[in-house]
């Protein structure tokens, strides 16, 4: 029993990403929130719990600046706070969904909630490859969960449309943006939720080799300006607009 | 766009990561629920209920008392609850102020262990609105002088009397009055309800549009015994609640300086004349300096001055000071801002008029600038010079 | 070198993306081994030029999507120094699973993939361009209309492997989608119109050519204020919504300051208006000058044509 909720810091989506000598500069970034995907899960997790699913463990992987989303968790009603501290974006992804299973068992929970993607490198890795790790079942871009006699059903957007599938525990589950009210702090759930321990762990006392990653970031660049505009005058112009639409901004 | 506070010397990190949780939180309530609905707010003249009810949630209402189901927070962050609530409208941040300060707070202070248990887990919660009754239509900076007047008749008192430019008046389930009991000024509290007591509302504002403001009358108004806040007599009692008031004042007149500031900046990198944008114009940079210049020096006032209620240092004419200096410079700076602006500056599109027309309030009430301006004087010289002596 | 693809399809039948899979494995040389689940497309597959075998896997448990269940079939069939996929949703989910299933890492949403491995993928929602290293093997989502497509004309050899998975996922029902709108502050493309479009009753058209596109329709504060039928919620602009959408088409929107400031962050923006000397033009990436009269039938059916190739 009890769902662990995976969260990732990423910088605020309105924050202005700059590069300097090729690497992104973390230190311009003024404002890290939790990925808003992770939010909604974060949500549906506390719902579970509110429906007598057992606790709710937040768990991050993540440099010390990481440990502000556990307290935002507590903050809106998580019990326990599981902080794996590691430099975490010089990991791959092989070392990261090792680090983050092993937090889980830690948690003892069966079921395992997460964003279906983190909002910076868009990946949508890690809840696949934390299920696949533990040998989990797993749904993804869910955006509702309830629980009838110990089964887990979920809507979730799947090949075919939107359908309400049915799940037995262990799974994990990625959440999509869902109808669902995000729950507003409250000044008795910040104070609470300061007072909350941190449980700190480190990738040896998780028992994961964290050294060589296998993935290397070669180099950070700014995406390239784009092209001044073109109008054109008349509607013959459309198929031609039509196939840069596609071609050249992949945006249809 | 994104809001972001301006923040030149960085206060930010000065805060405890609870100061900063309680900002955040209040910052995105103002974000996602006050902006997109102020202007329609204003346009029809009141303070929308759903808005008391989330402000009550957030366990925001009388932020530095404690104990009563009170949040029990520092006056710092005291202090940030009122910027970003003033960032969003003078008229929100005037709702828990008088909450706040001028209901709670006399209750807390100078109430009964039975008033206090009564009124303030419910007043804290927002369940229970208050509000404060000092001034009256012919005495506003002479409040000694008040006509307000209670009568001890055995078992009961009997109120009467007219208190003007109430906030909150109307929508209040409790008001805090002062009036004179053989011939000294003491605090009543007077229930929605109570025979011979009503609060209409003065309508026609320019300024507070989201904001109701009341006159309370009370024509033989008849309250239990023990409705009289029993730990104050005099002047002091109402004025130990207006110092708390115009400390979060001088927080707040931040926050709608940084709205202004914010929209000007804005506004004149996007707007284009003579080819370029005006904010690469000598004299428009001369206005944004000047307004981060000022802004800057009134964050530090305030910040030093919540630190200063937070260890009890302080005197009255130090919160003078804040309050005076800081609803000053926001006022001078919310009309440069709509001359960045120019003809756009007046539409209901931009924040800068409405703030402006706010502050011209926010200038007045609570003590007015040249009222401040007096107790400095005073501090300074010795010499009071409110009144001439005969 | 050798590379497994896995096959992307929609409908029953194989996506074209796949014929980019291909392209792009080709330009790194070596085998190719495309990878059917349930079979799909894989007459279609082996017509790819450049594939060297089709393996078509077949069995009960891709009746049902169940993520765990199809890549538990297909890791044993995967080898290869490289496995490469499309970056949808659903792929994405597999790709994951078959990776840590196998113990290589992976690199989603690639645009661009050369030897060694080097790859390179947005990053921050494009603000920011990543490029890695990554050893074989690996597994790599590729970006849609990223990658030159490998022509057809191929004749690959077709294995069918039957395969036996337990499901953990029961579909109960498929759920109605919402018949509401999209809402315009959640779209990825948004079409919007100004006072331009002449009447309440015109944005009809607006609708035509967002359902193509799957677009929110967005509309100004002149066409708010003018037309009751248009609500506010649809606003975009300085006291309307600010929104940053992949494409947001503007339709008889001149681009006043306060509009320009609620979309001008947009990644891409096509303006549609009569006045050549709108002011919409000057944020525009792309500008058509016509009236919405002439120009939206003709968009709307070059974008159903490009839609259904």
């Amino acid at each position: 029993m009890g769902v662990a909720v995976l969260l990732k810091q990423v910088p605020d989506t309105t924050a202005k990403i700059s590069v300097t000598d090729g690497r992104v500069d973390e230190s311009s970034i003024t404002k890290w929130s939790i990925s808003p995907y992770d939010e909604y899960a974060l949500e549906n997790a506390i719902r579970l719990k509110e429906l007598g699913y057992g606790d709710v463990v937040a768990i991050t992987c993540g440099p010390a600046r990481s440990s502000k989303c556990l307290v935002e968790a507590a903050a809106v009603g998580a019990d326990k706070l599981i902080h794996v501290v590691t430099d975490s974006s010089s990991l791959d992804s092989i070392q990261i969904q090792a680090l983050l299973s092993a937090a889980v068992k830690e948690s003892s929970c069966d079921v395992v909630m997460c964003g279906k993607q983190a909002a910076d490198t868009n990946s949508g890795s890690t809840g696949p490859g934390v299920a696949s790790a533990l040998g989990y079942s797993c749904v993804g871009a869910v955006t509702e969960v309830s629980i009838e006699g110990g089964v887990i059903s979920a809507t979730r957007l799947g090949p075919s449309g939107l359908e309400e599938v049915e799940v037995g525990v262990p799974c994990v589950f990625t959440f999509d943006k869902g109808d669902a009210e995000l729950r507003r702090p409250n000044v008795r759930g910040i104070m609470m939720a300061k007072k909350k321990p941190i449980d700190s762990l480190t990738s040896d006392d998780l028992g994961v080799d964290t050294s060589n990653s296998a993935v290397s970031v070669e180099s950070h660049s700014s995406p390239p300006e784009k092209p001044p505009g073109k109008k054109f005058v008349g509607i013959e112009s459309v198929p031609e607009v039509v196939n840069m639409l596609r071609n050249d901004a992949n945006v249809i | 766009m994104a809001y972001e506070a301006l923040d030149f010397y960085d206060i930010d990190s000065l805060l405890t990561e609870e100061e900063r949780m309680v900002r955040d939180m209040v910052r995105d309530w103002v974000e996602e629920r006050v902006l997109p609905n102020i202007e329609g707010a204003c346009r029809d003249g009141i303070f929308p209920d759903e808005w008391r009810v989330e402000i009550g949630e957030m366990g925001i209402l009388g932020a530095p008392l404690k104990g009563y189901g009170c949040p029990g927070l520092s006056y710092i962050a005291y202090g940030l609850i009122c910027q970003e609530l003033e960032r969003g409208d003078s008229g929100v941040r005037s709702f828990a102020s008088v909450q706040g300060s001028l209901a709670m707070y006399p209750i807390w202070d100078f109430g009964s262990e039975e008033q206090k248990e009564k009124y303030l887990p419910g007043m804290a919660k927002g369940e229970l609105v208050g509000c404060f009754g000092l001034t009256e239509p012919d005495y506003g900076s002479n409040p000694g002088d008040m006509i307000t007047r209670a009568e001890d008749r055995g078992d009961h008192f009997l109120l009467n009397g007219t208190k003007m430019w109430i906030t909150n008046g109307t929508i209040a389930d409790i008001a805090v009055v002062w009036a004179k009991l053989g011939g000294v000024i003491r605090g009543f509290i007077v229930e929605k309800g109570d025979e011979g007591f009503s609060a209409p509302e003065m309508k026609g504002k320019h300024s507070l549009k989201a904001s109701v403001t009341s006159e309370l009358v009370f024509q033989d108004c008849k309250i239990p015994k023990d409705r009289l806040m029993p730990g104050v007599k005099g002047l002091k009692g109402p004025f130990s609640c207006l110092n708390n008031a115009r400390y979060g004042i001088s927080w707040g007149a931040v926050g709608a300086a940084q709205s202004c500031f914010n929209s000007a900046r804005e506004y004149s990198l996007s707007r284009i004349q003579f080819g370029h944008p005006i904010a690469s114009f000598q004299l428009v940079q001369n206005k944004l300096s000047w307004m981060l210049r000022e802004i800057t020096k009134g964050q530090l006032l305030a910040y030093h001055m919540g630190k200063k209620k937070d260890d009890g240092s302080w005197i009255p004419e130090q919160i003078s000071l804040a309050k005076m200096n800081n609803v000053d410079m926001a006022l001078e700076i919310a009309r440069m801002s709509r001359d960045i602006h120019g003809a756009n500056g007046i539409l209901d599109e931009y924040p800068v008029m409405r703030h402006m027309a706010n502050l011209e309030s926010v200038k007045t009430y609570e003590g007015t600038h040249d009222i401040h301006n007096l107790i400095l004087g005073r501090h300074i010289t010795g010499i009071q010079s409110f009144t001439r002596e005969p | 070198m050798s590379t497994t693809v896995i096959a992307e399809s929609s409908n029953g039948s194989l996506h074209p993306i796949t014929s980019q899979l291909v392209g792009a494995a080709s330009a790194l040389g070596g085998s190719i081994t495309v990878i059917c689940p349930g079979g799909i497309g894989s007459t279609d597959a082996a017509q790819i030029s450049g594939v060297s075998k089709v393996i078509s896997v077949e069995g009960d448990c891709f009746h049902t999507y169940d993520c765990m269940a199809w890549s538990e079939s297909l890791s044993p069939l995967v080898e290869g120094d490289l496995i490469l996929s499309s970056s949808s949703a659903m792929s994405r989910e597999i790709l994951s699973s078959i990776a840590a299933k196998k113990g290589v890492p992976v690199v989603q949403d690639v645009t661009n993939l050369a030897e060694g491995f080097s790859a390179t993928r947005p990053i921050y929602s494009g603000k920011a361009i990543e490029e890695v290293r990554v050893p074989s093997p690996c597994a790599i989502s590729l970006r849609p209309n990223s990658f030159e497509p490998a022509g057809g004309g191929g004749d690959a050899e077709i294995v069918t492997v039957n395969v036996s998975q337990d499901i953990t996922v029961a579909v109960k029902q498929a759920l109605a989608k919402a018949g509401e709108r999209l809402d315009v502050s959640e779209a990825d493309i948004i079409i919007s119109g100004g006072r331009g479009m002449g009447g309440p009753s015109n944005f009809s058209h607006l609708y035509e050519v967002a359902d193509v596109l799957g677009a929110a329709v967005g509309a100004s504060r002149a066409a708010v204020d003018t037309w009751d039928e248009i609500p506010h919620s649809m606003q975009v602009g300085q006291t309307g919504k600010t929104v940053t959408p992949n494409l947001y088409i503007a339709v008889g929107i001149s681009g006043a300051i306060q509009h320009l400031a609620g979309m001008r962050s947009s990644k891409y923006i096509l303006a549609i208006n009569k006045d050549p000397e709108a002011p919409i033009f000057g944020v525009a990436d792309y500008g058509i000058v016509a009236t919405w009269e002439e120009a939206l039938p003709v968009l709307k059916g070059q974008l159903l044509e490009m839609l259904s190739s």
